[in-house]
């Protein structure tokens, strides 16, 4: 079987329409963000956070309802995987075995022929909270530097640097704004903790991956092809090496999406996360990457001139 | 010349083989154990189990560890409380300045995630700017003296924390050990923070009084009860005329009388009549921190003598109507004598009730002070307070010249063992706190693990036969290499005594579909070099020379943020980190080494063909 065996499009072409698709898509996911904020996990924002496990369905408003004046502030409570199953979030500075004996007996007067164990009890405190969120953006950061000076040393050109960083700041913040908005109404756990780091970084690494294959072509390229326009050589470098990204991509793809349905519930936004990386690290590196570096070249010549 | 270089691959692949299966062996001869135990009847299973202890326990420790979020367990984070620290060490010195520098600093630190110590130091010297610390601190053993110079100061408090922290690193070893854990991780981090990780433990609130139990033990006499009832009237008194200004409040206007809704509960929640006469009242379990809330206000603090001092018995004395009843007991503030007198504690039974305690024995200075003191109060409680609960209040019989002293009112044998575990390691240098606690119940952790298991083999499965499909004989060889890969991954994993999280089989997924990406790269460019006009064996030579620049350069780059994820990472992190960082060297090995000997051998004859689709 073969794909895109001896492809020609014209993706330098295409960058009019993707700038724009990027353009929007960047600015709906800051607009999100700075209007409904981030939606953090308990490990980022501090707080208990408790699973139970009930034998038969429960009614999620109506545990939040009947749990806000026990506890004294209201939880936020999910279904987490099952019907029967929910995840509860608290704010409170109770004791947590104290919080976790009140809504227990608070569940067996509310439900008393549905009985309920507990799956899992996570307390984070504020201080260790703020630690964990500085520690997730530094290495963030700290992750793109180093790309960006690796880069610079294998490709010679600051501007390639300039274009794959462009191309992962992309695909974090769309990602950030698809997990603030869909915050509101997925049926899975979408807040920002520390996993959901390990998956940005993941796809930092996944979309640099293709990013720099392409580059690693039109570095050999260059050297072939000397009298070659700078923009065609790209256009010809991506033609290139697409049957490979689409088929990695393909790949990559089939295992996250897996993960998400197969996965259970503690990976789900962890793999939310993977699989929306991916198809955006795909489309950054055909799309927005190449296109920023000549676009880059091209200012740098006219300097120079 | 190339067999020769053949040689070294296949060498190389053997030895690879040969050091996993190496290390895997010892998890592999684990579970075939644990399968076979698990077919036994109990009786036999623990007469299996002891006789062959120490080597299940070998294997246990050699095998491929899985974390807490698979096994279930506990996972905490403890911080050393340096405010506490300093204002201890400072002593007899100690004033209320200090009391205000160490709270600023303690703000400040925590705002500004700056070292305590350093903001201490800091503030100490906007406060005094030609001020010495040794104003505060001195030390003979440390040579620190009244000239000290704030910086050798500074350096001796930094030097205390430390030490704070590696003692108190050991107490929790030992204590933890004696529990009865197994394969207990304890690690520091940063510098004032440790972590512990206890798997298969899930009695969370028996494990954090054992770990953050300072077991500061202390003998102190009781108020006499006229003392106390006075007290408690005016108290009494106090609350009921809130409680009626209140509601004549309400009847003057409903929305005032929301504000002071809080004080009306004391008399609600507290019952002030107490079970005897040198107690102060009763509450249920739930109610204990409003009480003390109550308890605090400026108002309520002004009625209590300076010598007096409440606190709360350590277990419930009675219960009613299923809730469990505390008592709040008045006691004197001074301390006759302390834990570190104490010499040697073990569990014993009463022998009328049979009820478990703890008794201790006392060195000889101990015993001495102990003969005097009981001497003196015959007929008198003495109040056995422990980390600021009182767990007894006996009345003293007649002089103890022995040293002999016991704690009752235990909740149970395990209370009772957990409690001289805990004098018997030894009393923290510094409260512990807190700040990190996760658990995860058995159930979840088998779920995840059958969840991760099946999503790792569906998809194996799909891209297996995705890759067959695609590349015909190329893909077969690639999928070899996927599985040896996988292999290989738990050979490297368990050779460096990592950890399997549930990240990390996320991370085990993840690298099979970037796996075959080296594959990939590899077969792309050998049918172009094919389209190009190329020989078979010319084209496998030029594609898996040409596609090496681009592999290299892809897998250094993603390495680089593993070894970030891992740097930064806590926890579950590090391990999905350590499994990329695995994935990708086994996966480049695999994808070079491995495919192309294949490859060689399948294309040895001129005349061969293997076919890339």
């Amino acid at each position: 079987m073969r794909w895109f065996e001896t492809p020609s499009f014209d993706f330098i072409k295409a960058t009019k329409v993707a700038y724009f698709l990027s353009g929007s898509l960047i600015i709906i996911s800051i607009f999100a963000i700075f209007t409904m904020g981030l939606t953090y996990g308990i490990d980022f924002r501090g707080g208990q956070e408790f699973v139970f496990d009930f034998e038969n369905a429960v009614d999620v408003v109506e545990i939040r309802s009947e749990l806000s004046e026990p506890l004294g502030t209201t939880p936020e409570v999910k279904l987490f995987g099952s019907e029967s199953e929910i995840l509860l979030r608290v704010d409170t500075e109770e004791d947590i075995t104290q919080t976790r004996e009140l809504i227990m007996s608070e569940f067996s007067s509310l439900y008393p022929d549905n009985p309920v164990t507990v799956q899992k009890t996570d307390l984070v405190g504020p201080r260790f909270a703020e630690d964990l969120r500085v520690g997730a953006l530094y290495s963030i950061i700290f992750a793109l530097a180093v790309v960006f000076i690796y880069i610079f040393i294998r490709f010679k050109g600051w501007y390639f640097s300039a274009g794959a960083i462009a191309a992962l700041a992309h695909d974090v913040l769309i990602v950030l704004g698809i997990f603030t908005i869909m915050a509101k109404f997925a049926p899975f756990d979408v807040s920002i903790d520390q996993t959901i780091i390990a998956a940005f970084l993941t796809i930092v690494g996944y979309s640099l991956n293709d990013t720099v294959v392409v580059f690693d072509r039109i570095r050999e390229n260059s050297l072939v092809y000397k009298t070659m326009d700078f923009k065609d050589m790209i256009n010809k470098s991506l033609n290139d090496t697409l049957s490979r990204t689409v088929i990695t991509s393909v790949t990559t793809l089939f295992v996250v999406t897996v993960l998400f349905i197969f996965g259970g519930e503690v990976l789900k936004g962890f793999a939310f996360a993977l699989v929306i990386g991916v198809i955006l690290g795909t489309y950054s590196s055909l799309f927005v990457a190449s296109a920023l570096v000549v676009e880059l070249q091209k200012r740098a010549m006219q300097a120079k001139s | 010349m190339k067999s020769q270089n053949n040689g070294f691959k296949i060498g190389s692949i053997v030895l690879f083989l040969g050091l996993t299966i190496y290390y895997l062996f010892p998890t592999i001869q684990w579970q075939l154990e644990q399968r076979h135990m698990e077919n036994m009847v109990p009786s036999e299973r623990v007469q299996y189990q002891e006789e062959n202890a120490a080597k299940l326990q070998q294997l246990r420790e050699e095998s491929l560890s899985l974390g807490l979020d698979l096994q279930g367990g506990m996972y905490v984070t403890l911080e050393v409380g340096t405010p506490q620290l300093l204002q201890e060490l400072a002593g007899e010195y100690a004033d209320e300045e200090l009391d205000e520098i160490i709270q600023t600093a303690r703000d400040r630190a925590f705002e500004q995630r700056t070292d305590f110590i350093d903001e201490f130091v800091a503030e100490f010297e906007s406060r005094n700017p030609d001020g010495l610390l040794s104003r505060y601190y001195r030390s003979d053993a440390d040579n620190i003296t009244r000239r000290s110079s704030n910086e050798e100061i500074t350096n001796y408090l930094r030097q205390q924390r430390d030490e704070a922290v590696d003692r108190a690193m050991e107490i929790i070893r030992s204590r933890v050990d004696r529990y009865g854990v197994t394969e207990p991780s304890i690690l520091q981090q940063g510098n004032n923070r440790i972590v512990v990780e206890l798997p298969g433990v899930d009695d969370q609130e028996r494990v954090r009084d054992l770990l953050r139990g300072t077991a500061r033990l202390e003998f102190r006499l009781l108020p006499e009860p006229e003392e106390i009832n006075a007290v408690k009237q005016q108290i009494a008194d106090y609350f009921s005329n809130q409680m009626e200004q209140e509601q004549a409040d309400t009847l003057q206007s409903d929305t005032l009388g929301q504000a002071d809704d809080e004080t009306t509960n004391l008399l609600e929640v507290f019952d002030l009549r107490g079970t005897n006469q040198h107690s102060f009242g009763y509450s249920a379990g739930r109610d204990t921190s409003t009480v003390n809330r109550l308890i605090q206000q400026e108002e309520v603090q002004s009625f209590i003598p300076r010598n007096m001092e409440l606190m709360w018995g350590a277990t419930p004395f009675a219960e009613d109507n299923g809730t469990e009843l505390y008592e709040l007991i008045a006691v004197r503030n001074q301390i006759e004598l302390t834990g570190d007198v104490i010499s040697e504690a073990r569990v014993a039974f009463d022998p009328t009730t049979n009820a478990a305690e703890v008794s201790m024995s006392m060195n000889a200075e101990g015993a001495r002070r102990w003969a005097r003191i009981t001497g003196a109060n015959i007929g008198r409680p003495v109040a056995i307070v422990l980390d600021g609960y009182v767990y007894s209040y006996p009345t003293v019989q007649n002089k103890i010249n022995n040293g002999r002293s016991s704690i009752s009112g235990l909740g149970g044998v395990e209370e009772a063992e957990d409690l001289v575990n805990i004098l018997l390691s030894g009393a923290l240098p510094a409260p512990l706190d807190i700040i990190e606690e996760r658990t995860v119940g058995a159930s979840l952790g088998e779920d995840s693990i059958q969840a991760g298991l099946y999503s790792t083999l569906f998809g194996l499965v799909v891209v297996a036969l995705f890759m067959i499909v695609y590349y015909r004989a190329g893909g077969g060889i690639a999928d070899l290499a996927l599985i040896l890969n996988i292999i290989f991954i738990l050979g490297i994993l368990a050779a460096f005594n990592a950890t399997l999280t549930l990240p990390g089989i996320a991370g085990i997924v993840l690298t099979i579909g970037m796996a075959v990406d080296a594959n990939v790269l590899i077969f792309d460019r050998i049918r172009e070099e094919m389209r190009g006009g190329k020989t078979l064996r010319a084209a496998i030579d030029n594609g898996y020379a040409n596609a090496m620049s681009a592999i290299v350069d892809a897998n250094v780059t993603t390495f680089f943020v593993a070894i970030i994820l891992y740097s930064f990472g806590v926890g579950p992190i590090k391990g999905f980190a350590v499994t990329l960082m695995a994935g990708i060297v086994s996966s480049l090995f695999s994808a070079i080494v491995i495919t192309r000997v294949v490859v060689d051998y399948l294309t040895r004859d001129k005349t061969a063909d293997v076919n890339f689709g």
